[in-house]
């Protein structure tokens, strides 16, 4: 058996090659995501192993019990007097925005900015400064930067540069360059650091640290010590080992990156989804193909198992080759990745790639699991063959299931996906995410045995406009095997599916956002923050208040606060002003809002409350506050809790505003209101003035940069997608080869069966498009409106963007067509009429 | 026989050219002259067709006989413009073949030679009427309305139009592939075994057609066949052994060519 396998494989090399590549893709992207996210941990891990390798203790502010960043610097003489502590060094971080020359922003647009207190004590000291390059800051205009930052500007040892922080904008002198332990800096974050007393002058912490970093001294176990400082310092300061804060550290990175290697896997498992597929759909036509022969093995006395292990030993010898080929080009992809992201400023740490065992375990199972599962259906089918069918003509073609059976096994199969998607999108809650994945898999796959049929009216409409002979032969070709042509372009509608649905998604996201915009903000003009580490500062706000220019200055703070265990976004809005900047159609008057709490109408319902009733809120650090309900409003861009902005600086803190808007005063032109806004702000670059329409523009572009992403990511199942549309077409000509020679014969040249062919990948690749549209739109919908109460409110449906899809779709069918036409139009006329 | 270079051969047929022009163009259908097709080289070289000369004149029905390994469907396809010969001239009307390209050659098929297989007539996704149509279809031409309505009424189709080759028997089939050939007004038709494949009342049945368009249409039909009684309704039977003409016999009955191949297989 497993020669006849090897010789069935080695027979048709080419036809295998693309079905095996369909497998490698999918693997590759499955192993690539793993070698990535496990590259990132070690290299992080073995980062901030060697930054806090001297620490072996460390001091700060117990996050539990209170939301102050600092504590009293006498804190530090206490720590230094624990028996057991050799060195202790205190120092202070904080928000550090470095300017360029022209008065832009350094970084900041994604990684942090961080500010540092220089650490005298090298053994504590995150940061080191190379040989050569300069020394430690040691007056109040010193700093020194990180040398990924100073190679990036140009700048060096001796030259000046702006940094702002959160009093403003000063003039410092570059006296050193710092590495992060062995790193140029620390992923892509902008590093700058200052004497100490200047530093808690710049971050106003004067008489403050932020933490304090301890030595022991020989002998004694770090576990011991920090019980010791613990006892010895006040409360709402906590102690933890250099070890703990090293993992607290890792934990950080991993969590901040967990998102992209969950998106990494979930196109992985798109692509292998879609690969499946292919492969499925390979297997079925060679086992059509090769009835006879398998005929004949049951003729000679092989049993049906034996004939199902034919096809399952020929699928597995694939299935390893391809998954292990896979696996080695993961780590290709891997590479591909890390180098985007340090093209993108995200540096990771320098170093090989981690290849686990279990990435290679868990890619090769994939890859042979989802390859010998694919070929399970056709395995069985090849089983059923009746040793008589190597002597009859007619019986070569298999007799189709009945289409009841189809429709009602693809109805049901459809409609479980379409209600698992639909409760997912319900529930919102944990097992949401995983009941819409599923759910829309199972969509997918329903949708797949539904295909073939409407497979033939939808063929014969799209080749309506298609005249001559070619075209007709086309069309004929694509409905003869309705599920031939069904699953090919099922495949294809997976891919377009997903990109049509982001391009709705996408779409509804940017016109709700303009809608809100445009209704609920009434104001001229925006600030907000490019830095997301640092809100708007009080002083800003003021700033703009002084400009007559403005009528109205009000901002929006946006922080956390608990009810109940749940932790919930609130706003803080300022009562007397937010009327004439932001419409949230409270249930009261905001100017007598005073300490209530303003409720989402609908967060009200859900919880059962009324109105007058006080509810226990806890703020992280300040504990429980209890607040008398005031009143319900509608419109919960921002959060669905409402409280003042006393209340919010009060409980949360001042550096949280989000967003200040301003209306112009009676005369006064937007130009002008800009220009004021710009003298306003003149010391804070980091604050960016926008117009209303401005805004809009700039929601569109973020909604944008992920849109693109996700589509350069889905692109590879639209690869895949082809691979199975040649596959299938080149099949589909060795079994029509005789037919061709006829048509040849009888005199067609070989341009029109070049077109032939063509017309039929057009023909297959647009009805897979049309189908995966068709699903995008509807998935699209379902999700918008269920969002609709979280600020998602108008469905918008991209039909310029579909139409591009369908266009690229079609071509991409006739690229993928180029290789099949080509065989055919070369195929022996003589050959060919007198193949069997 | 004698093995003439090339060169020679080729001077040969353009005094043929020269001495009657007239004659070729007006009487001969197709012809083939020193026609050679070497298969496979050294000790397993094949000559499947040595040296053959042979015309075949117009509105006559001839049939090629011979055992199997004679030559009999190589000097078929080299006719017909679907193989090319080692070496030798064929010649469809006044074309040469042999300088053809593959697109002017399929050209030349699809305008002037009609076809009829043993089996695999038909493409099995266009019904009757669009396989028969097919090589106009294919040439983008228009069918001469009148001329299809009497070739399928000859043939006793018109019942049959609009079904698909699954669902017609072995002789609509074949009769089918007859009204392709037919329709567009081929100079030639070839035949390889057409009735190869069907009961000997549907046979008869093609087979009377196909005598009936030599002699009433005035249609010219090559047929290679294995069976006496298909080539009786030829008026000329050529008899091929070896890759060599060894007998030819005019106005032929099951008898005599039954007679004549005894003696060609001891």
């Amino acid at each position: 058996m497993f020669r006849t396998a090897i010789k069935g494989l080695t027979a048709n090399r080419l036809r295998m090659a693309l079905t095996a590549l369909s497998i490698v893709l999918g693997v590759a992207f499955v192993a690539g995501s793993f070698v990535f996210t496990d590259t990132i941990n070690a290299r992080f891990e073995t980062l901030f192993t060697d930054v806090f390798a001297g620490v072996d203790a460390t001091v700060r502010p117990d996050s539990e019990s209170t939301n102050a960043q600092s504590f009293d610097e006498s804190v530090l003489a206490d720590v230094e007097a624990v028996e057991g502590v050799a060195v202790a060094s205190g120092g202070v971080g904080g928000f550090a925005q470095m300017i360029d020359s022209s008065g832009e922003p350094i970084g900041g647009q994604g990684p942090p900015t961080l500010g540092f207190s220089w650490t005298e004590e090298p053994q504590l000291n995150s940061l080191t400064i190379a040989d050569g390059n300069g020394t430690a800051p040691a007056g109040p205009t010193d700093v020194v930067i990180d040398v990924a930052t100073s190679e990036a500007q140009g700048l060096t040892v001796g030259d000046a540069i702006d940094i702002q922080t959160i009093g403003g904008i000063d003039t410092f002198t570059i006296t050193g360059l710092a590495n992060f332990g062995t790193e140029d800096n620390l992923a892509g974050a902008t590093l700058s650091a200052f004497e100490l007393t200047r530093a808690q002058e710049l971050f106003d912490l004067e008489g403050q640290l932020s933490a304090i970093e301890v030595l022991a001294e020989d002998g004694v176990e770090p576990e011991a010590l920090v019980a010791d400082i613990s006892a010895a310092v006040p409360s709402g300061i906590e102690v933890v080992t250099g070890e703990q804060q090293t993992q607290e550290q890792l934990d950080a990175v991993t969590e901040g990156l967990g998102f992209l290697s969950t998106a990494l896997l979930a196109f992985a498992g798109v692509a292998v989804f879609v690969g499946a597929f292919v492969i499925q759909n390979t297997f079925r036509i060679t086992v059509a193909q090769r009835v006879r022969e398998l005929a004949l093995l049951r003729a000679i006395g092989a049993t049906g198992s034996q004939v199902v292990r034919l096809v399952f030993v020929e699928a597995a010898i694939i299935a390893v080759v391809a998954s292990a080929v896979g696996v080695v080009a993961g780590i290709g992809v891997a590479e591909l990745i890390k180098t985007a992201m340090d093209a993108a400023g995200l540096g990771i740490p320098d170093g090989p790639l981690t290849v686990e065992i279990r990435t290679i375990v868990v890619s090769m199972i994939v890859g042979i699991g989802v390859t010998l599962v694919s070929a399970l259906l056709p395995a069985r089918r090849a089983s059923a063959i009746p040793p008589v069918a190597a002597m009859s003509e007619t019986s070569a073609r298999a007799t189709p299931k009945s289409l009841r059976t189809r429709s009602i096994v693809g109805t049901i199969v459809t409609a479980v996906g379409v209600a698992a998607m639909a409760l997912g999108l319900i529930l919102e809650n944990s097992t949401s995410l995983s009941l819409v994945a599923s759910g829309a898999l199972s969509l997918f796959i329903g949708m797949s045995v539904l295909a073939p049929l409407i497979a033939r009216p939808v063929a014969r409409f799209l080749s309506a406009p298609i005249r001559g002979v070619t075209g007709k032969l086309a069309r004929e070709n694509t409905i003869r095997q309705p599920r031939r042509t069904a699953s090919t372009a099922s495949a294809l509608m997976i891919g377009v599916a997903l990109v049509a649905f982001t391009s709705i998604f996408a779409a509804s996201i940017s016109s709700s956002i303009s809608d809100t915009l445009e209704e609920s903000f009434p104001a001229d003009l925006a600030f907000a923050s490019t830095n997301f580490q640092v809100g708007v500062s009080p002083v800003a706000i003021d700033e703009l208040r002084a400009q007559e220019e403005f009528e109205v200055v009000s901002a929006i703070s946006a922080g956390l606060f608990e009810i109940d265990d749940a932790e919930l976004n609130v706003a803080g809005v300022e009562p007397e002003t937010v009327d004439s900047v932001y419409q949230l159609g409270s249930s009261i008057e905001m100017s007598e809002l005073g300490d209530r709490l303003l409720v989402f109408e609908e967060a009200l319902e859900t919880n059962a409350w009324s109105v007058g009733e006080t509810v226990t809120v806890v703020f992280n650090g300040v504990g429980e506050v209890p607040m008398e309900i005031g009143g319900t409003f509608t419109d919960a861009t921002f959060a669905q809790y409402v409280i003042s902005e006393d209340q919010f600086f009060t409980n949360i803190g001042d550096d949280q505003i989000t967003i200040a808007f301003a209306s112009l005063a009676d005369g006064v032109t937007l130009e002008e209101g800009q220009a004021a806004a710009d003298v306003a702000l003149a010391e804070f670059p980091t604050i960016d003035v926008n117009t209303k329409s401005e805004q809009i523009a700039e929601a569109e572009a973020q909604v944008n940069q992920l849109v693109t992403l996700f589509t350069g990511l889905l692109s590879l199942a639209l690869v895949i997608a082809l691979l199975g549309i040649a596959n299938t077409l080149a099949l589909s000509i060795v079994e029509r080869t005789r037919e061709i020679g006829l048509l040849r014969a009888v005199g067609m040249v070989r341009t029109q069966i070049r077109q032939m062919v063509r017309w039929e990948a057009l023909i297959t690749a647009v009805f897979g498009a049309l189908l995966g549209v068709a699903i995008g739109t509807g998935i699209g919908y379902g999700v918008v409106a269920s969002l609709a109460d979280d600020g998602l409110g108008s469905f918008a449906l991209p039909a310029g963007q579909l139409l591009i899809w369908i266009v690229i779709a079609g071509v991409a069918g006739l690229i993928a067509s180029i290789g099949p036409a080509r065989k055919a139009a070369k195929l022996d006329v003589l050959k060919a009429i007198s193949y069997e | 026989m004698t093995n003439y270079s090339e060169d020679e051969a080729r001077r040969r047929k353009e005094q043929d050219m020269t001495i009657a022009p007239g004659k070729l163009e007006t009487s001969i259908a197709a012809r083939m002259s020193e026609g050679v097709k070497i298969y496979g080289t050294g000790t397993a070289e094949v000559r499947a067709l040595d040296g053959i000369d042979i015309g075949f004149e117009k509105a006559r029905f001839t049939a090629i006989m011979g055992p199997s390994g004679s030559g009999k469907s190589t000097l078929l396809h080299a006719l017909a413009g679907l193989d090319n010969l080692t070496s030798g001239t064929v010649y469809i009307g006044d074309v040469e073949l042999g300088s053809l390209n593959d697109r002017k050659l399929t050209l030349l098929r699809r305008e002037r030679v009609g076809f009829i297989f043993q089996a695999f007539n038909l493409i099995p996704t266009l019904s009757a009427e669009e396989n028969i149509t097919l090589p106009m279809d294919i040439a983008g031409t228009k069918p001469d309305r009148e001329w299809f309505d009497q070739v399928v009424e000859i043939l006793g189709l018109g019942d049959r139009l609009h079904h698909r080759p699954s669902e017609l028997s072995g002789g609509q089939q074949q009769r089918v592939a007859a009204a392709r050939a037919l329709v567009s007004r081929p100079e030639i038709i070839f035949a390889d075994e057409p009735s190869g494949n069907l009961d000997s009342k549907s046979g008869s049945e093609l087979l009377e057609f196909m005598r009936t368009a030599v002699r009433e249409l005035g249609q010219t039909i090559v047929m290679v066949t294995h069976d006496p009684v298909a080539a009786s309704y030829a008026n000329r039977v050529v008899f091929l052994a070896d890759g060599k003409v060894v007998d030819q016999m005019d106005d032929p009955t099951t008898e005599s060519v039954i007679d004549r191949m005894k003696t060609l297989g001891s």
